[in-house]
């Protein structure tokens, strides 16, 4: 009976853990719509560089959401960036979802290799910059070919500078944030 | 917040990274600046003291590009955002503007010695 009891309390809290993953991958990922916009709209010194604010919502979710979510979230952003700057349909598309897998891979990997060795700033630095690298070796290959050394330097720079401020502010919205710390009970089916 | 070391190792390691590719970059250079113009169709290297109009044809149509004053720039192009025209002109060894969707890169190169051709087409 109480064996019982305890195994359907499990079942019950696994579901809910579940339930509460999918709500916070929906809110994230409509952040990731939303962040897109903003993105599009700031005028840009170069093109395709980027500020990667879109990709902030993924940064806070490397430490929240299990692999398979986490990864659905990355593809939300993709294609809500790639519908909102109006790529989806051309070859540019592929520019973003390498780029954002790449981020999502590597910053998922770094907070669980390195945990709580590392904080937002690390893990959003490696981030941007892999995933720039990892757009340049692509563009190099489908686009520029040699030409594209002279376009890393600005590009790999901007990811640095860019993905350090995001990492600070995702810190100390971590450290803050009360909707982040409900989320976190969501995930682990205790909310 | 407080930094662990390793976010400053990981901070140092793309520095490095971005140092690096500056390097292979503008590394090199000297001789005269020339445009160089890479396409769908090919390579075209010009001198920038000429001032010419040029179109580049792309698989969204064709993307103007003018040499005016020892500077290039692109002032027309079939893409949605025209990024590249926004970008102006460029003039300096290591400068380039692209447009993306249309695939054509333009950029500043000082790797000739100079000399009297006019362009060269590869």
């Amino acid at each position: 009976m109480g064996a019982s009891t305890r195994s359907s309390t499990r079942a019950a809290e696994r579901s809910s853990a579940e339930r509460g993953r999918a709500d916070v991958t929906a809110l994230l990922g409509a952040f990731c719509f939303f962040l897109s916009a903003v993105e599009y709209m700031i005028p840009k010194p170069l093109p395709f560089m980027r500020l990667g604010i879109a990709n902030l919502p993924i940064l806070l979710a490397a430490d929240l959401l299990p692999l398979p979510w986490y990864l659905a979230l990355a593809l939300v952003k993709v294609f809500g960036m790639s519908v909102i700057s109006g790529s989806l349909f051309s070859y540019v598309a592929l520019f973003s979802l390498a780029g954002t897998l790449t981020a999502a891979l590597a910053m998922w990997l770094a907070r669980r290799a390195f945990g709580r060795g590392v904080t937002a700033v690390g893990v959003s630095i490696l981030g941007a910059v892999a995933s720039n690298a990892v757009q340049m070796g692509l563009a190099r290959v489908l686009v520029f070919g040699e030409a594209v050394r002279l376009i890393a330097p600005p590009f790999l720079a901007t990811g640095l500078v860019t993905g350090a401020f995001l990492g600070v502010f995702a810190e100390i919205f971590v450290e803050r944030s009360r909707w982040y710390a409900r989320a976190r009970s969501q995930v682990d089916g205790r909310g | 917040m407080r930094l662990r070391p390793l976010d400053l190792a990981i901070g140092l390691v793309a520095a490095g990274v971005v140092a690096f590719s500056a390097i292979a970059a503008y590394g090199q250079g000297g001789g005269q600046a020339e445009a160089v113009i890479r396409g769908r169709d090919g390579e075209w290297v010009y001198p920038l003291t000429a001032d010419r109009e040029l179109r580049v044809d792309g698989p969204l149509g064709e993307t103007t590009v003018v040499i005016r004053d020892k500077t290039i720039r692109i002032t027309d192009s079939p893409c949605p955002n025209k990024t590249c025209i926004a970008a102006g002109a460029i003039g300096k060894p290591g400068q380039w503007v692209a447009c993306l969707p249309n695939q054509v890169f333009v950029s500043v190169e000082g790797r000739g010695a100079g000399g009297g051709v006019d362009a060269i087409v590869y």
